[in-house]
């Protein structure tokens, strides 16, 4: 039995009002991601990137086409349903990082699977295993402050990770880290979403990235090239 | 490392130390002013109560028309045969004193000078012992309930008025109950002041005795019962109608006019006061958490996409609220303790109040009733207008969220 791809977008429209302007961001875009595929997703500033993850990560809404988050097409989704996928589904990456300055890296990785309830022993022993496979287990007691910004991304995967989503949604994760941690933390977010089989789609400008992904897309004027 | 809302909640609280200390100190300054505010209102209750409940008696018996119609003659409605009842009164397991009462008026003369006065006819030795402070002996010595000779002791403006002091003789006068006026020569034995100066003007206390000869009768007005607690006045007051069914038993509380009049006054006074600090509290609680909220939106919206529900976050900054609120809350209730504790140790009079001649000890009731409503409720609000701010925000669209700088 094949398994659903982990998100397909069909024919998506999207746009914005800017003031009196009417910003066409996706005009008719259509695109698969299987598990344990990692994307990069091409493009300069305005080309409709960030909307394509916007919308693969359920937090925004197309203007007409179709998505399918592991086969289910998001329409019969109401609010609270689409919250419940992103905790469940989807893992969120971002440039800056957005980890939760009061929280311990330990706590930080463990927020998704305290929103899931997953019972507190299970949630100590997969902080503690994915920690180690970002090796940060040292630093599990340390508020994010006092980390490097590539050990802080390094916590962002794991968080995106551990609840062991099928789809991770990655912005422009390296370009607040300088080459030689991006390096590192573009091999992590590969070898860990080989490994647990989640389908990667990572916005970037960042060329390193193109000779670690599976594919790459590039959009132009909203539309895929 | 066992992560929980309240323990987020708490976390986050200690972001910005000093906003949240500033709000928990405000918060505690107004829990303190409710609470001093209460406990003043309710030791001015408890006082008046005491004063009342001294001055007449926990409980009041009389005639029925004693009680609502105006008397032709002097005790018109007397009750006869007051010892009897005095000792049936008695055998109640709640009562501690049963003292008779004539009030009568009249008026009262040095020879050169007559004036009105405002008289009672006591039974001397039970009644100044349960007056306690609301009746101060300025000079001389109180009446005796075993003295054979017709003895008086005034108001102290009413004998500066006349000129009498301890040993001076002066005159009675009044109505007899066959319509008659009747005189008696009494010597003063003493002046006393009640501290209400009004009063002390045509303040007279005799005996019993003395007062039936002036009045030419046996009856008295009416018994005041006095028990062995406030707290038993309400059972007794059942018991005595059921014993007594042909006479009205009324309680302190009826006849306390002034009583009732002031806690309806402090009641709005120091419910209005309390309801403008609440709201001072909320805002302030609610500015801190709107203050909290706006710096927070990326990683509001951050938790928003990773999966939190909105229910989840409100939560969240209702415990923040909750906290500080809670915090302020029981740190002004300490506060306010302490000032009660510390009254006590080292009192502060109070001036005057209109009307009357004496300060009064500045007390504070430390009600527990009270304590806990305020501290629930200084909580709850807390966590209302938290919630309230925070349910606003969530409605932000979770991309323009993660956008916000």
């Amino acid at each position: 039995m094949s398994l659903a791809p982990a998100i397909e977008l069909r024919a998506v429209h999207k746009t914005y009002q800017l003031g009196a302007h009417v910003v066409k961001a996706l005009q008719g875009v259509d695109l698969t991601l299987q598990r344990g595929e990692l994307l990069a997703l091409t493009g300069p500033s305005g080309s409709g990137k960030s909307t394509i993850l916007n919308l693969c990560g359920l937090i925004d809404l197309a203007d007409a086409g179709d998505i399918l988050l592991n086969g289910v097409n998001i329409k019969l989704y109401n609010e609270t349903q689409k919250t419940l996928q992103r905790r469940d589904t989807i893992g969120f990456i971002f440039q800056s990082f957005n980890l939760v300055p009061v929280m311990t890296v330990a706590e930080n990785v463990d927020y998704p699977l305290f929103l899931t309830g997953v019972p507190a022993a299970e949630r100590r022993e997969r902080v503690a295993a994915q920690l180690k496979a970002v090796g940060l287990h040292e630093h599990a007691q340390h508020l994010p402050d006092a980390l490097s910004g590539g050990q802080r991304q390094r916590v962002a995967i794991a968080r995106a990770l551990i609840k062991r989503p099928s789809l991770v949604i990655a912005d422009e994760p390296t370009a607040s880290l300088d080459s030689h941690t991006a390096d590192q933390v573009l091999d992590l977010m590969r070898e860990r979403g080989h490994a647990e089989g989640v389908a990667f789609i990572i916005a970037s400008h960042d060329n390193r990235l193109t000779s670690r992904s599976d594919r790459i897309v590039s959009l132009l004027d909203g539309r895929l090239q | 490392m066992k992560l929980s809302w309240l323990k987020f909640a708490f976390y986050n609280t200690l972001r910005n130390r000093r906003r949240s200390g500033i709000t928990v100190v405000i918060a505690a300054l107004g829990t303190a002013a409710i609470l001093l505010a209460g406990g003043f209102a309710y030791s001015t209750y408890e006082g008046l109560a005491q004063i009342s409940a001294r001055s007449t008696g926990h409980l009041i018996i009389g005639k029925p028309q004693h009680f609502t119609s105006d008397q032709d003659v002097p005790l018109q409605y007397g009750l006869e045969n007051a010892a009897a009842l005095q000792s049936k009164l008695l055998t109640d397991p709640a009562v501690r004193y049963v003292l008779p009462r004539i009030e009568y008026s009249g008026l009262i003369s040095n020879g050169d000078k007559s004036t009105i006065m405002m008289a009672v006819g006591i039974d001397p030795d039970a009644e100044f012992s349960v007056k306690g402070p609301t009746l101060t002996l300025k000079e001389g010595e109180l009446l005796q309930t075993e003295s054979a000779e017709a003895e008086i002791v005034l108001g102290e403006a009413l004998a500066r008025s006349l000129k009498a002091k301890p040993g001076s003789s002066l005159t009675l006068m009044a109505s007899t109950t066959d319509g008659a006026l009747n005189a008696v020569d009494v010597t003063v034995k003493g002046l006393v002041s009640t501290g209400v100066p009004d009063l002390d003007k045509r303040l007279v206390y005799s005996n019993i005795k003395t007062a039936q000869k002036l009045l030419n009768t046996q009856r008295i007005s009416s018994l005041g019962v006095f028990l062995n607690s406030m707290d038993a006045t309400l059972p007794a007051q059942a018991r005595l109608e059921k014993t007594f069914p042909e006479l009205t038993v009324q309680n302190w509380l009826e006849q306390a006019f002034f009583y009732k009049s002031v806690r309806d006054l402090y009641n709005r006074i120091f419910g209005a006061l309390g309801a403008i600090i609440s709201v001072i509290v909320v805002f302030v609680v609610a500015n801190a958490m709107a203050m909290a909220i706006i710096e927070r939106t990326r990683e509001v919206g951050t938790l928003r996409a990773m999966g939190t529900l909105p229910g989840q976050l409100i939560r969240s900054f209702s415990f923040e609220g909750m906290i500080l609120g809670g915090t302020g809350a029981l740190v002004g209730a300490a506060l306010a303790i302490t000032i009660a504790l510390l009254l006590t140790i080292f009192p502060v009079q109070m001036p005057p109040p209109p009307g009357r001649s004496s300060g009064y000890p500045l007390l504070i009731t430390i009600d527990v009733a009270m304590y806990a409503i305020t501290v629930f409720m200084m909580i709850a609000l807390s966590m209302l207008s938290s919630a309230l701010i925070a349910r606003k925000t969530l409605r932000q669209p979770i991309v323009d969220a993660l956008a916000h700088n």
